[in-house]
């Protein structure tokens, strides 16, 4: 930036329809680019400095500072349903247990139950069929005991229908077992 | 017509108040177009900035959302490539991503002036950092600071290295301006020289006024690819910015 060479050029309004020149070397303009660019590039710079980084800083750190918090919550929530969760797991499995246990219990009492009532029921019944068999032996007995006597009369009375002759009821009896081979 | 004739003349800088404002020594300073687009732009990107934040929402609206999505944006960039240090300098690196975008944002509405198309403005934006870096990095390192541009090598290469580094630092500022002025100045260029030939060809009459919407069709591809070339070149200023402040924090030994 020559002095001269500027102060010759600025007495003439620079831009002022003068096509010759390539307009960015045009020197004679730069003092007033430096001028509005010191000023307008150090004002955006305060703006950006003081007020929209700090905001936009702050801003993102409060919404990732929420998400964490929400993150941190969530992961919270979710360790207690896993607890709850397992903790009733725990507890189906200790009822169901418990029940299966009763259950058996159950089972096994009925059964002991049932198994003792038969053994009383079976002991009666046998008791009965010794005791009716008893009868039927006794009365199989006395039945042959009358088929024998009345063997016995019957023979006498033939004997004295056909021969007129009277046997003693020893004689009978004999010839009734030795005949039946009893 | 004679704006379309000449595609250079969108870059000529004009005082929209013929007198000048006032004289810093000796040198007038004039309110011109690039005065005001640069006004326009630092106005709209601080209300962009503070009003979309002004809720502070859990849950971001729209404007709130782009807000803190370039913050993240740039404060990701700053924090990959030079660590969790490099982070105070996030103020800095933010207004010159926004500055820059803006600006090359803003140069889009035709009509308008693209204040990043003068070699001025992105030369004193790069003289900025690579200023910036030279102190903080004597700051935090002293005289050690100049191990910069010695890098680990045999030791008969070490003045060949050292003389390099020097130099590849020294143009730093150049690259860096003329990279973003270039890329600006280049594509309004085509624009213009393309828009250009569509009032040509308008004007012409006959089968060449039919003919004029082939290049009106190429305005348009090349209208989509500045404004990629827009966010790009505010996003390489941006990174550049990040990689020598990195460097200044932690010489050679980080990355």
């Amino acid at each position: 930036m020559a002095g001269p060479a500027n102060t010759t050029a600025t007495t003439e309004v620079p831009g002022k329809k003068e096509p010759a020149g390539f307009p960015p070397f045009k020197t004679e303009t730069f003092p007033s680019q430096f001028f509005w660019l010191a000023i307008t590039f150090a004002f955006l710079f305060v703006v950006l400095w003081r007020l929209a980084t700090p905001r936009i800083a702050s801003t993102i750190s409060a919404r990732r500072n929420q998400i964490n918090d929400d993150l941190a919550v969530a992961q919270k929530h979710r360790g207690d349903a896993e607890a709850a969760s397992a903790a009733y797991q725990t507890a189906l499995a200790g009822a169901r247990a418990r029940a299966t246990a009763l259950a058996d219990n159950n089972r096994k009492s009925v059964v002991a139950e049932i198994d003792k009532q038969r053994a009383d029921a079976d002991a009666r019944a046998n008791a009965d069929i010794a005791k009716a068999e008893l009868r039927i032996n006794a009365m199989r007995d006395q039945a042959k005991g009358h088929v024998s006597n009345a063997a016995r009369d019957a023979a006498i009375d033939i004997v004295a229908h056909l021969t007129g002759e009277t046997v003693s009821t020893d004689d009978a009896t004999a010839a009734v077992r030795a005949a039946t081979g009893a | 017509m004679a704006m379309a004739l000449n595609p250079m003349e969108q870059f000529e800088v004009k005082p929209l108040i013929e007198q000048p404002l006032f004289a810093i020594a000796g040198h007038p300073i004039y309110f011109t177009n690039q005065a005001l687009l640069m006004l326009i732009v630092t106005v709209a990107a601080s209300l962009f900035l503070t009003l979309a934040m002004s809720r502070r929402a859990l849950v971001p609206s729209r404007t709130q959302s782009m807000a803190e999505m370039s913050y993240e944006f740039v404060a990701g960039m700053l924090n990959s490539a030079a660590g969790e240090d490099g982070l105070k300098f996030l103020p800095l690196v933010f207004t010159l991503f926004i500055f820059v975008l803006f600006s090359n944002f803003f140069g889009m509405i035709p009509g308008s002036f693209t204040v990043t198309s003068q070699i001025a403005v992105t030369f004193a934006l790069a003289a900025l950092v690579i200023g910036i870096v030279i102190v903080v990095g004597f700051a935090k390192h002293g005289i050690g600071f100049l191990m910069l541009f010695v890098p680990k090598a045999p030791w008969y290469l070490i003045p060949l290295l050292t003389l390099i580094e020097f130099i590849s630092f020294c143009t730093r500022p150049i690259s860096l301006s003329v990279r973003l002025f270039a890329n600006m100045l280049a594509g309004h260029t085509m624009l213009a020289v393309f828009g250009g030939f569509v009032v040509m060809l308008g004007a012409a009459g006959g089968i060449l006024s039919v003919l004029s919407i082939a290049p009106m069709f190429l305005i348009v591809a090349i209208m989509l690819l500045e404004f990629l070339v827009a966010f790009l070149q505010a996003y390489v200023f941006a990174i550049l910015t990040c990689i020598y402040l990195n460097e200044a924090l932690h010489l050679h030994d980080h990355h």
